[in-house]
Formats: C-alpha cells, structure tokens, sequence
C-alpha cells in the first residue's frame, strides 16, 4: 500500500501545483474558472486514451515514441506556461492587459489538460495493472486514494496561500511558479530525449545528491517544483537557463506593454 | 519497415521522422551502439547487475515478461520508461563514469531492484 501512495503522490504533485497556481491566478485576473471543468475531462479522457495505447505509441519512431510523445507534451506545457507568465506579468502591472480573454483560457486549458494526461496515463496503468489484472484493488484503491489526497491537500494549501496575497502579488508569484515548473517540464523533457539518444548523453558537471537527493521527499518536491537535477549535464543546464530566460523575457514584454497601455489611458 | 518506407506511408509524420534522423545522424552510428537485454519476470529484473564498459553508449533492451506494465526507473541515470505488460521497451544510457547506478520498478520497488555497474 504504501508503494502506491508513493506512486500516486508523486504523480499528481506536480499536476496539482501547477493546476492550483492557474487557478489562483486566473482568479486573480478576474477570470471564472469555467475553463476548468472541460480542462479536466480533456485531461482525464487523454490520460485513459494515452494509457490504453501507450503500447502502440512506444513502438512509434523504432521504439522511441513515449519519449518523444512526452518530451512534446512537455516542451508544449512549457511553451504555454512562459506565454503564461508574460500575461501575468502585463496583468500585474496594469490590471486587463494580460491581452484578450480566449488567449489565457487557452494557455490554461491546453496546462491543465497536457499535464493530466502525462500523469494521469501512468496512474491509470498502475492501478488497471496492479488493481485489476493483478487483483490487489484495495491496497492499490486505498494507497491511491491517500497519495491523491497528500497531493490535493498541497495543491489547496497553494491555492489558498495564493489567494490571500494581494492581487499584484498573487500574480508575481504565479508568474514565478509559471517560470520555474516551466522550466522544470524543460528539465523533464531532456530526460525524454537523452534517453531516446536525441540529445547526447553527458557527464554531469556536479553531484548534489549529497546534499539533496532526489530519491528523498524534499527532492521530490523540489523536482516538481522547480526541475532539481542532482546531476546536470551542460546541455540540460542551457536548456534550463534558456526557459528561465524565455519567461524573464516574456515577462518584460508583459510589463512594458501593459505599461504602455497604462500611459495611454492616463 | 525503414524510416524512409515509413514516411512515405504517413506524410503527415514526415516532419517528425525528418527532425529524428537529424538528431540522430548528429549522435553517431546507432547500428554500433551495444546492446544489453534486461528481462522482467516476476517483478524482478534478470539481470539485476548489469555490467557495461565506461565512457559508452549502450542501448538497454528492457522485456517485460509479465501480464503487469511495470516501470523502469533510475534517479541516478535520469532514465523513467514505462513498459507495458508482455512488451519491450528500448532506453539509451551513457556514456558513463565507472561506478554503480541503481535502478528500480517504479510499480514494484521492493523487489524490483537492479544496478548497472560501469567499469
């Protein structure tokens, strides 16, 4: 049972994070959340389909067609959430410039719903293989159930934490929770592709495993959170720099054009 | 199948399957890459130790012989591959420095247990 508390946690934890951080801050820009409700099930149903074919898909491109599904899942959501933080950054500085309303549904949408469908194959496999075929369905529904439960009570604890700020710094800090699991879906997809041999393989620069390791709570939370890597390679340290740098970036571009909206109006 | 054959039956992948052999013509000869079988049955891994030669690349064919999906995972190898029940799955890993690399099943971590030993 407890393997799959664990299984389960650590798969929804960063969907939670992320989708609580969307929620909060799409709230904060005085948006409804009616994006959620479809977000969800395109979500949940993608997870079912992608968990059913996962065969079929692995054997894509010679063998290779879950790392290179993923690592597009993954470098998609990133894309979405550097276009994300720069709304949020125009929102923050002049409130309604974070551009026309479709625009932030869709990036939140398309979020929430990639990051489902990743995580949610995995749980679906584990508990149709372990609960179903191999007819451990209590241990695995009563595992899950308290693994989900952890990672919903984290994603709560945002959400609200959020919400209490004021709104320019709800969307500050969204902005950064944007950048930085952005950047650590950027980290996720290096994985994806050095393992398909797309990127080359190299030696790490350090080991911080000493320090944090990533087999331990606190390296689990801060590899959701923000992409730790006790090992990192140069080519998955230019990759991480460089989605850091696309969010700073959209950022700016963020601030200065709702600036601009700002002195038009005055 | 070849890659080529296989572009011409699916244009709409052509794209993909063009980026692929760019990457893949950058990292070498992959016919020369060697190959280690790694089989799961049981919910453990045979072999458990694997040896491979340092500073390689080397291309792990994972079968799992099982009717379960199982996942092959590694916080040392940065390597995470879920393999369907009764499927194979192929995971690049390497070059390396000497010295141990754990991995694990995701869905079995008591028993499913193994090392790659680079020496």
């Amino acid at each position: 049972m407890i393997s799959a508390v664990i299984i389960v946690l650590r798969e929804v934890l960063e969907g939670v994070l992320l989708i609580c951080m969307l929620m909060a801050s799409a709230c904060a820009m005085g948006h409804r959340l009616r994006w959620l409700p479809p977000a969800l099930i395109m979500g949940f149903a993608g997870a079912l389909a992608y968990g059913l074919f996962l065969e079929p898909i692995s054997m894509l491109f010679d063998g290779l067609g879950q790392e290179i599904s993923s690592a597009v899942i993954l470098l998609t959501t990133a894309l979405a959430l550097v276009v994300y933080s720069g709304m949020l950054a125009a929102n923050a500085t002049h409130a309604g410039s974070s551009g026309p309303a479709s625009g932030v549904l869709l990036v939140c949408v398309t979020a929430t719903t990639l990051s489902l469908l990743r995580e949610g194959a995995e749980i679906y496999l584990y508990v149709y293989g372990y609960g179903v075929q191999a007819g451990q369905m209590a241990s695995v529904l009563a595992g899950g159930t308290i693994g989900a439960g952890i990672g919903l009570s984290l994603g709560t604890f945002l959400y609200y934490g959020l919400r209490a700020l004021s709104r320019k710094a709800c969307l500050w800090a969204s902005a950064a929770i944007a950048m930085m699991t952005g950047a650590a879906q950027v980290m996720q997809s290096t994985y994806n592709l050095e393992q398909a041999d797309l990127l080359p393989s190299m030696q790490a620069l350090w080991d911080s495993s000493v320090l944090v390791a990533e087999s331990s709570p606190a390296g689990e939370i801060l590899q959701a959170a923000i992409g730790y890597e006790a090992t990192p390679t140069a080519v998955q340290l230019g990759l991480y720099a460089a989605s850091l740098l696309l969010s700073l970036m959209a950022m700016l571009l963020g601030r200065l054009y709702a600036g601009k909206r700002r002195e038009r109006k005055a | 199948m070849t890659r080529s054959e296989r572009s011409r039956a699916e244009p709409g992948r052509r794209w993909l399957v063009a980026l692929l052999l760019a990457c893949s013509a950058g990292s070498g000869a992959v016919a020369q890459t060697p190959e280690v079988e790694i089989q799961i049955r049981e919910h453990l891994f045979y072999p458990a130790e694997v040896r491979i030669p340092a500073n390689t690349k080397v291309k792990l064919v994972i079968r799992n012989l099982d009717a379960t999906p199982e996942e092959f995972e590694s916080y040392e190898l940065n390597r995470e591959k879920v393999i369907v029940g009764n499927s194979q799955g192929i995971v690049f890993i390497g070059p390396l420095a000497p010295g141990e690399y754990p991995f694990f099943g995701e869905f079995n971590p008591r028993t499913a247990q193994g090392k790659v030993i680079v020496e």
